[in-house]
């Protein structure tokens, strides 16, 4: 026998396309949510290009100089790529090598005095009390300090990007389970040993959050360092032609160097998912 | 290599064996292990059995060398115990393989250390010689985040017998697992203490009575506050113990009433020493 089963529709009922003829609007917004599921990235930058369209063709015509549409900056994006790949060349040789030391020495330090009593009890008041100093103060000095502009850039950039890694990796290394130390003395491991290949792997899942910020903090330390005083670059790019109040391109080196930040921090989280495998 | 011949006070079964002599220990002023006098023989299968908050983990830990006793001596094989060494291998109650090595080079490690002078390739084969005997061959490869609870204590097992100690330390090893996994590893610890040779020592510390009473040539009992012996049982069973015929014998009941017996027996002495000292109130 067949059981007929009478009951009050629920709210999750007229969802589906069975109720499609009662309830349009809610298909409707269904629908739209399943298609932006996914897309919203994109659908956001496709708003913000409206928005940048609308803002500069509705500005008024003694201003529009200054916000020039998204067709003009493609334009102008297009035509100083060469310049812009140079730029890139240019500060890179700027960021590579201060960001790269800057990982080393922080990560090296920071296991060090995260694992060393008195290293900590020594070190740890004076990072305290240097590592909150803006690092852009030091541009002018190491302009002055350094031979030329290339080092004290580099000089800067690591200062920068040390003190975020270091202070993330000894707060990493000072917080290694217990387990793993016992574990470790049993095994017999040398100190040396212990460090590589306990403590260094034990504290990276903080260390990268160190990594990133001082990535961050570069690329500003960077683009800062060359408004001061570099004849190539990024951040000199902009510069020139906000001199030259030329600001289609201008607005161009702002997009690209967004560009480019966006896709090292981006290369970066790979390498930490990469590198963090094992963290579930 | 030639050793000064020293006054030997103890017997020739403790010579290669472990011995807790007057000691005691604390953290931070509370004691945790008062007076402990206690002797292993070499090959023997001891069982430190206790509620928790005994000291049993920490007396482990003094017999490993990971800490030093506030007063009296850890002695194994006639020395002093002052650090970790290979010798004294230990298994710990949480797994602790390392989670970013996979199981070989977590065995490797142990090997490097116990054989500095293998080559790598020798390194491999016996570390795959330690995977087959826990079973863990076909999963070599694989991290310890891949794998079950069951199999991740396994692989410290291998790892712990790769350092090739004549001791083994283990610490409440299969308090994490289910049933089955559970009797599955003491089958493994059994197997592997009995085919060993030169003889194994295994310290096993539980609060599983009938673990205890299935595993043990001895059961050393412990009460807490602070840790002390409180009694110790024999159990005269012949070895290979069949599971099923063991936990039906007449010898387990029996023995298994005794330590009941002896843990109740403590507390409420325990209890009515309490009661004396603070007869008037004091402290309540």
């Amino acid at each position: 026998m067949k059981e007929t089963i009478v009951r009050r529709p629920s709210p999750v009922d007229s969802w589906s396309d069975h109720h499609l003829p009662q309830d349009r609007e809610k298909w409707f917004a269904v629908r739209l949510r399943a298609i932006m599921h996914g897309r919203e990235a994109l659908i956001l930058c496709f708003l913000l290009a409206v928005l940048w369209q609308a803002v500069s063709l509705l500005s008024a015509a003694q201003y529009r100089f200054l916000f020039p549409s998204l067709i003009v900056v493609a334009q102008a994006l297009w035509e100083s790529l060469p310049e812009l790949l140079r730029g890139t060349y240019y500060s890179f040789l700027i960021l590579v090598p201060g960001y790269a030391a800057a990982v080393v020495a922080g990560v090296a330090w920071g296991i060090l005095v995260g694992t060393t009593g008195w290293l900590q009890r020594g070190f740890t008041p004076f990072a305290r009390a240097v590592a909150p100093v803006p690092p852009t103060v030091y541009i002018p000095y190491a302009i002055a300090c350094l031979s030329t502009f290339r080092l004290s850039a580099i000089s800067v950039v690591f200062i920068g990007a040390f003190w975020p890694i270091f202070l993330s990796t000894a707060a990493g290394a000072a917080a290694v389970p217990g387990q793993y130390r016992d574990n470790a003395r049993i095994l017999g491991l040398t100190r040396v040993e212990y460090l590589w290949r306990v403590v260094l792997p034990a504290s990276l899942p903080q260390s990268f959050s160190g990594i990133a910020v001082g990535l961050a903090l570069s690329f500003i330390l960077l683009t800062v360092a060359e408004l001061f005083g570099a004849n190539a670059g990024l951040g000199r790019f902009v510069q020139y032609y906000a001199d030259f109040a030329d600001y289609p391109k201008m607005v161009a080196g702002i997009v690209y160097i967004g560009l480019v930040t966006f896709l090292s921090m981006e290369g970066l989280e790979r390498i930490r998912r990469r590198a963090l495998f094992w963290v579930k | 290599m030639t050793t000064v011949e020293t006054f030997q006070p103890y017997p020739d079964e403790l010579k290669h064996g472990l011995i807790i002599e007057s000691v005691s220990f604390g953290y931070d002023g509370t004691p945790v292990l008062e007076n402990i006098n206690l002797s292993v023989r070499e090959a023997e299968f001891l069982i430190l059995l206790g509620p928790s908050g005994s000291g049993k983990t920490t007396m482990l830990r003094l017999l490993a060398g990971l800490e030093t006793p506030a007063s009296g001596r850890v002695i194994c094989k006639g020395k002093t115990v002052e650090c970790p060494s290979t010798e004294r291998g230990m298994v710990f109650q949480d797994y602790t393989l390392f989670p970013w090595m996979n199981l070989m080079d977590n065995v490797i490690l142990a090997i490097s250390k116990a054989h500095p002078d293998l080559d790598k390739s020798s390194r491999r084969h016996l570390a795959e010689e330690y995977l087959i005997m826990v079973d863990l061959y076909d999963a070599r490869q694989k991290h310890p985040y891949e794998l079950s609870g069951g199999m991740r204590q396994r692989g410290v097992l291998a790892r712990t017998l790769a350092m090739g100690p004549q001791f083994m330390l283990m610490d409440e090893p299969f308090g994490a697992l289910d049933p089955i996994n559970r009797t599955r590893l003491q089958d493994l610890v059994l197997k592997i203490w009995s085919d060993a040779s030169p003889p194994k020592t295994i310290v096993f510390v539980t609060h599983d009575t009938d673990e205890a009473l299935y595993l043990g040539d001895r059961v050393v009992m412990l009460g807490s506050n602070p840790g002390r012996i409180i009694a110790e049982v024999s159990v005269e069973s012949p070895r290979p113990r069949s599971r099923h015929k063991f936990f039906q014998s007449r010898m387990f009941q029996e023995l298994s009433d005794q330590v009941l017996d002896h843990f109740r027996r403590d507390v409420i002495d325990r209890l009515e020493s309490v009661d004396t000292a603070k007869g008037y109130g004091e402290g309540i």
